[in-house]
């Protein structure tokens, strides 16, 4: 069953047209993550999604009912605001009450259900409690039981864990991910972390300007991206992208970069010419000798490592581009490289991805 | 160590002193309005007296003193009182309907307090002639619009400090307008409706200009009183009336005062109005 569709939403204000033509498909059950760069429009389409604007042009579809006229209190959807949004005059439990308290559901029910939720967030003992005691991360996980309590099976999360500090968020994911596997209930997360997006989505729409540009499981777009913004943006840390150009010489299509001249591999595009992007994931970038026969190698200067405990990662010049790599600390094939140090790298070419005008054409090849 | 100490202690002897000077005269009326009409005008000044009730049993006892006290209460408490719930309504809507003109509008209202009381007291007076408004309600109508620019001024200025994600929280949950206005919204900008209401209710209990043209039997508060009564028969001031009714009337402001001055610390720091009237 389809929870949520959307269908062309569009919104401008003034002369900024924030959404064109947003479509999207929710199903029943699913961890749908909006993936955006801040001011991609995340914040509008849930304010669309949720009634509180209405658009321009374009349907809101719940539950396989046309919603688009009803107001954002008809639309029965589970609400955590971004930056908590916690009532200060009220008490945690009020606070977690509140949508329960609107919908006049009786009194005796309403403790249980608090109880319940506040349960799932490990937050039991801070009922009490006014929000200017609680610590960021209480606050947000009272904001997640206050949205969670309402008797609904469709939830939005707008960018809720945004601000809070690595470790805290590594937690909520987790407690996130579990409750609604729990409660079997579709949610609507918009985040601009890439991590995030990763660690909980069953699927992710990746927003850029305005659009959705790809949509798919977090696997699929990971390994398969279609678009230059899902590759660029969703992952961490985030892949290269090298301009370049495609020729056609001979007959053959070639790709030329700063780094090499390689020939082209896939179907032949529309427009066989011009600017094109290259990307590589960072982890494809190997330090050291080529494992096999058809590699791209190069001579590279290490710039700058960042150690992050279990991998490093390592800016590499290479030949006036900068590239990263991740170097896993146990992994002992790996040479070990200090700053400075001129290195030698290889890159597997079928990892190299080329996108045209932002859509991915096909990949690399070495010539012989 | 010992200079900041000693610093400080210049620092507070300062500000006591300077304290004390202001309160001086308020202090001599307070005395004055215990003192017989002889100790009152001693040189030296007597600092230790037989304290009397008289003065106030005297200015009590003349017929129009309690209704004069009746008139401030009820004009100043009920003008502002309407004038907050109008400017908290205009207030909301100005804050989250961005009207088109919201900054021109705030600028016009805040305008009419910009002439001072002597320029308009004429065609005031006229006009309030002219359409018989020189009763009870016309005079309360004029000090509730009166209290309506700075009470609007700091209460926009607070509810622009209460994120609209509370309004739209509720909404999604499913609570109409006027439950987000009252239940989500008004509870968190309370310091700035009590920091507007004191405001303006000593600026209502202190006007005499337009009470004193405008006024009638209805409508004369405490400073129509004083200056009414300033003069005694025999063409002396008459001291032991002036000071007994300083005296009651300076009462409710330093009550209020005492008892709310956080929020007026509040109102003055996070209102847009710094310490006005």
């Amino acid at each position: 069953m389809i929870a949520v569709e959307l269908q062309n939403l569009a919104k401008r204000y003034g002369r900024k047209q924030v959404l064109k033509n947003v479509s999207l498909t929710v199903e029943s059950g699913d961890f749908m993550v909006v993936f955006g760069l801040p001011a991609s429009g995340k914040s509008v389409l849930v304010r669309l999604l949720t009634g509180l604007e209405t658009p321009d042009q374009g349907r809101v579809i719940l539950r396989g009912a046309d919603v688009s006229k009803l107001s954002a209190g008809e639309r029965n959807i589970g609400y955590v605001p971004q930056s908590f949004a916690l009532y200060p005059h009220f008490t945690v439990r009020q606070n977690i009450s509140y949508p329960l308290d609107l919908a006049r559901v009786p009194k005796a029910e309403i403790e249980p259900e608090v109880q319940r939720v506040a349960g799932l967030l490990g937050i039991q003992e801070l009922l009490d409690r006014k929000p200017d005691q609680l610590s960021g991360g209480q606050k947000q996980r009272v904001a997640i039981a206050r949205g969670l309590i309402k008797r609904t099976d469709i939830y939005v999360l707008d960018d809720p864990l945004v601000g809070l500090d690595f470790k805290l968020r590594e937690r909520l994911i987790d407690d996130l991910k579990r409750t609604q596997e729990l409660l079997k209930v579709t949610f609507i997360y918009t985040t601009s972390d890439a991590v995030e997006s990763l660690m909980l989505a069953g699927k992710i729409a990746v927003l850029d300007a305005g659009e959705i540009v790809e949509c798919g499981a977090p696997e699929t777009l990971y390994a398969n991206p279609q678009r230059v913004q899902t590759m660029h943006h969703v992952a961490f840390p985030q892949a290269n992208l090298t301009p370049g150009m495609l020729r056609q010489q001979s007959g053959e299509l070639l790709v030329e970069t700063p780094l090499s001249c390689m020939k082209f591999d896939g179907e032949r595009p529309e427009k066989p010419f011009g600017d094109i992007q290259i990307g590589v994931r960072p982890e494809h970038i190997r330090i050291g000798a080529p494992p096999a026969d058809g590699w791209l190698t190069h001579q590279a200067k290490v710039l700058l490592r960042e150690d992050l405990g279990g991998e490093e990662i390592v800016y590499l010049d290479v030949n006036g581009v900068v590239l990263t790599t991740v170097l896993r600390s146990d992994d002992q094939t790996q040479q070990h490289v200090e700053i400075d140090q001129i290195v030698r790298i290889s890159i597997p070419p079928q990892q190299m991805v080329v996108f045209q005008e932002g859509r991915r054409i096909g990949v690399c090849k070495i010539s012989e | 160590m010992q200079s900041t100490r000693a610093r400080t202690t210049v620092y507070y002897l300062i500000l006591w002193l300077v304290a004390i000077l202001f309160f001086l005269p308020v202090f001599w009326i307070l005395m004055a309005s215990f003192k017989t009409p002889n100790d009152i005008l001693a040189v030296p000044p007597k600092f230790i007296f037989q304290p009397t009730l008289s003065n106030i049993l005297d200015m009590l006892s003349r017929p129009n003193t309690v209704p004069y006290f009746i008139n401030s209460l009820y004009l100043s408490i009920t003008s502002v009182s309407l004038a907050i719930v109008v400017s908290f309504l205009a207030a909301y809507a100005l804050s989250r309907y961005k009207f088109r003109a919201t900054n021109f509008l705030m600028f016009l209202i805040l305008s009419t307090r910009m002439v001072p009381a002597a320029a308009f007291v004429v065609p005031i007076f006229q006009m309030f002639n002219a359409f018989q408004w020189r009763n009870q309600f016309g005079v309360l109508m004029l000090y509730t619009m009166f209290s309506i620019p700075f009470s609007l001024w700091i209460l926009k200025g607070f509810i622009d400090g209460v994120s609209t994600r509370y309004d739209e929280t509720g909404f999604v949950n499913g609570a109409s307008r006027l439950h987000v206005m009252f239940r989500v919204v008004l509870p968190q900008v309370r310091p700035g409706l009590i920091a507007a209401f004191i405001f303006n209710l000593i600026f209502v209990w202190n006007e005499f200009l337009l009470n004193f043209i405008l006024g009638g039997p209805g409508t004369q508060m405490i400073p129509y009183a004083l200056a009414v009564g300033l003069v005694s028969a025999g063409g002396n001031i008459d001291w032991a009336f002036v000071a007994s009714l300083s005296t009651g009337y300076v009462l409710l402001p330093t009550i209020m005062i005492f008892l709310f001055q956080k929020y007026l610390l509040v109102g003055m720091t996070f209102g847009t109005v710094r310490g006005e009237v």
